[in-house]
């Protein structure tokens, strides 16, 4: 294996130890995000005739608090630039319990949207990012390992949550479950405290002078930067701006726009987010539309979640073998493509045996998308672009998961019939895939030639430099001579 | 043919034959027990149903009966529809059902009083019993004088009554019972209401909370809606008028109760009643309220394991590093926290080179 310096993060990821830990507050983390807006679902009746509104008001709620977790993307990465995982997954998780908590005393709908949606939403936004990001800087060579088993959080906590949800519901209806659910977000702050930032684990590798992200020493870290990057592998297009962008453009590095493989992955995700989540939302009203009993409807999805559950870290664990980790982008486009495929057919599955196949399969597609989702950002973009990628990233694809069901939903009420829904959704998510294949196989033979030039850039240099010393050398031993 | 007319017309044997009067075949008056009709047999045999005066043409009369008995004999009718009865202001509705095996229930929905025709047909017993004996239940009790012993001839029996069904009352389960074995039941109900839920609705003092109740939409809507209050072991009707606290919000298909500042003592059962002409259907609905005390307790027990965990992994953390700046390595634990932060961040800007080697 080639040494840490190829890592270029400027030390050796511990890839372990407390690392495992943080992997444990991710999971909660991004379990915490994901499953949370989904498991709310089951008071929306209840809170609709207490407040008599229509159910398209009371499902705005959800919608307000996933695409607040989606814009507050960007938000998230700033403070994580500026702050570090830690103190911003606290605070995630003190928004939660507080939007909770305020919920419970709402007295009409909007204050409803501004408590759970908005501040709740930021909540969540600042678990998922700094979760994401603390990983990619604890891990290196079992980072997709580490990616995976952090996904799985998703799936798992939202097993745990609708169950516990209609328990609680039960129990004490809506105000007093709000309540309750503030307590249970505050679970997040665990996370967050579990999330030790790196630098005080490991021993940072001596350096010359660490420069400081501050605006006051921006130009010493210049002159530093310079002095030490003309030895340094530069690959990326973004040369030049690489130099300036980790001080200067610490709050949003639109550079990333000019980077070939972001380029490639957000084009490809927001095709893709157009049809990832719909068929999951459908497939139960797709099940009673056939004729199956509310019971075995929903009993599809639990099916589709335990494969969910199952195959997230078996994903990592392939990921990190040493035949798909060099070329994991393949592997993501593969996953895309597959799922793609699995929608596509679904129409013709006869029966509910045919259903249940449907619904495994299609569950081991949207495992494996989502457990490789963020590990090939980090692939592309680098663990230390990372933070300000995601945010970007989730900004600009809050559009196709907001709009994604509800157009799913009017071509279902169009045509009447389930399977244009299906048709389509596999379709935007098969080209993406094929997209992905051919810009990847573009991509990689690019930067292997890229790889080819600096390496030789890099013997030049350091032949130069022996020649110096040995001139060097030969003066001062003619000097010593006389 | 002249016979199969008549038969056609079998269960209504006081039209037919005012038809025959008219034709000029006599006087004919039948005494009928108040909602009951005469099977043909019993008719043409004039037994204590009913008084057949004879005219004296009574050879023509004879005949005539006698033509009756023959085809009304061999009828298999199933007669399907409602048939008004002249007789009757209220409609007619007639059901029959072929029973296969022991037993058999069929349910019937009836919004107004109607007037009832029921018909069980029974193939027969396998060890064929020359006499078999039939009788009528209402609610797991004999209906008087139903009982019959009948003599079954390699055919099916069917087994015909009319039932009158006007109030509340009448609604229950009517059976047709073979030999005490095998029977069909009719079960009348007004329509009852679908969903119900059976966990308790939760609210809290001093709040409101909205009941609702909704009829399926493919059953017919109710004329009204009423709440009752069950107290002790009666219902007691709610009337918004009179307690302010209560307000009843009626559509077609579903009814809202709301109850404001609610109390403890209005913890309990309530129905939601829909009208219908014969009878109202109820529906439990369960409130429970409870004060904001309840969720407390798990919100603070939780609060306190949160608060617990974070100050032991932080607490963990502190003592580390201490330990570790104790034996003189670098110097983390002293450093600040942000420029901890900062270092690792700068140290990754430096440079942009994709990681994909393992």
């Amino acid at each position: 294996m080639p040494p840490a310096a190829a890592t270029n993060l400027g030390y050796t990821p511990p890839d372990g130890g407390w690392g495992w830990a943080v992997v444990f507050g991710g999971f909660i983390s991004i379990g915490f995000s994901y499953a949370f807006p989904k498991s709310l679902t089951v008071y929306f009746k209840e809170i609709q005739e207490y407040f008599s509104v229509s159910y398209s008001e009371i499902a705005w709620v959800s919608s307000v608090m996933l695409a607040s977790m989606y814009a507050g993307g960007p938000v998230s990465s700033i403070l994580v630039n500026r702050y570090g995982s830690r103190p911003v997954v606290l605070l995630g998780g003190l928004m939660v319990g507080a939007a909770m908590v305020l919920a419970s005393y709402g007295t009409t709908i909007i204050h409803l949207y501004v408590c759970v949606g908005l501040i709740g939403g930021f909540g969540l936004a600042f678990n998922l990012q700094p979760a994401l990001t603390i990983i990619g800087t604890y891990f290196q060579v079992r980072r997709p390992l580490a990616n995976g088993l952090a996904m799985t959080g998703s799936p798992v906590i939202l097993f745990i949550l609708a169950p516990l949800n209609q328990f609680l519901f039960d129990s004490f209806g809506w105000r007093g479950s709000f309540l309750i659910l503030g307590s249970i977000g505050l679970n997040c702050c665990v996370a967050g405290a579990l999330m030790r930032p790196v630098g005080k684990s490991i021993q940072p590798k001596p350096k010359t002078e660490p420069p400081e992200c501050d605006a006051a020493v921006a130009e010493k870290a210049e002159a530093v930067d310079t002095t030490e990057q003309s030895a340094s592998l530069q690959t990326e297009k973004g040369k030049s701006q690489s130099r300036s962008q980790s001080c200067v453009h610490r709050f949003i590095d639109l550079s990333l726009f000019t980077h070939r493989g972001f380029l490639i992955y957000l084009i490809g995700n927001v095709v893709m987010f157009f049809g990832f989540f719909a068929p999951l939302v459908f497939l139960a009203p797709y099940a009673k539309h056939q004729g199956f009993d509310d019971y075995s409807s929903a009993l599809l999805l639990s099916i589709l979640a335990l494969a969910d559950m199952f195959v997230r870290p078996a994903t990592g664990f392939i990921g990190n073998s040493k035949w798909i980790r060099p070329r994991i982008q393949y592997f993501f486009s593969f996953a895309v493509s597959y799922s793609g495929v699995c929608h596509l057919l679904c129409p013709l599955a006869s029966g509910y045996v045919g259903l249940v196949v449907y619904a495994v399969f299609s569950g081991l597609g949207f495992g494996m998308v989502s457990a490789l989702l963020f590990e090939v950002l980090m692939d592309l973009v680098g663990a230390h672009r990372f933070s300000t990628a995601v945010g970007l990233v989730t900004i600009i694809e809050c559009g196709p998961v907001l709009l994604g069901p509800p157009i799913s939903g009017a071509l279902v009420d169009i045509s009447g019939e389930y399977k244009y829904m299906y048709y389509a959704c596999g379709l935007f998510m098969l080209v993406p895939g094929i997209f992905l294949f051919i810009m990847h196989y573009y991509n990689y033979k690019k930067l292997d030639e890229e790889q080819r030039q600096s390496v030789a850039v890099e013997m030049k240099t350091s032949e130069e430099t022996v020649k110096l010393q040995i001139g060097l050398d030969d003066k001062t031993a003619h000097e010593a001579d006389r | 043919m002249f016979c199969s007319r008549i038969v056609l017309q079998c269960d209504i044997m006081a039209a037919s034959l005012a038809q025959l009067i008219e034709e000029g075949w006599g006087d004919y008056t039948m005494q009928q027990e108040e909602g009951e009709k005469i099977p043909c047999e019993k008719a043409a045999l004039g037994e204590d149903r009913g008084i057949i005066i004879m005219s004296p043409s009574w050879t023509q009369l004879l005949f005539q009966i006698l033509l009756l008995l023959v085809c009304c004999r061999h009828i298999n009718t199933k007669t399907s529809g409602a048939t008004p009865s002249p007789l009757a202001p209220v409609p007619t509705v007639a059901r029959s059902v072929v029973l296969k095996g022991e037993s058999q229930n069929e349910t019937i929905e009836v919004l107004n009083p109607i007037k009832l025709e029921l018909e069980c047909t029974w193939t027969g017993d396998q060890d064929k019993l020359p006499n078999i004996t039939v009788y009528w239940m209402k609610d797991e009790n004999e209906i008087e004088n139903s009982r019959l012993t009948v003599q079954l001839e390699n055919e099916p029996y069917n087994l015909k009554r009319e039932f009158s069904i006007e109030k509340e009352e009448n609604l229950g389960t009517y059976s047709c019972v073979f030999e005490n074995v095998s029977k069909i039941n009719f079960i009348l109900a007004a329509p009852q209401i679908g969903d119900v839920r059976e966990k308790p609705i939760v609210s809290y003092v001093g709040d409101y909370v909205v009941m609702t109740c909704k009829m399926e939409e493919s059953k017919p809507k109710p004329s009204s809606w009423n709440w009752y209050k069950k107290n002790g072991t009666d219902e007691e009707q709610i009337f918004p008028a009179e307690e302010p606290r209560y307000k009843i919000k009626n559509e077609d298909e579903k009814t809202k109760l709301v109850v404001h500042n609610l109390t403890e003592a209005d913890s309990g059962l309530y129905y939601c009643g829909a009208v219908y002409a014969i009878a109202t259907t109820k529906s439990p609905v369960k409130l429970k309220v409870i004060t904001y005390w309840e969720p407390l307790k798990p919100f603070l027990a939780i609060l306190a394991e949160v608060i617990v965990l974070v100050a032991i992994i932080l607490l963990c953390e502190k003592s580390q590093s201490k330990k570790d700046g104790a034996t003189g390595n670098e110097t983390n634990a002293d450093q600040t926290y942000t420029l901890t932060e900062g270092e690792n961040k700068d140290q990754e800007g430096n440079s942009s080179v994709r990681q994909r080697k393992v």
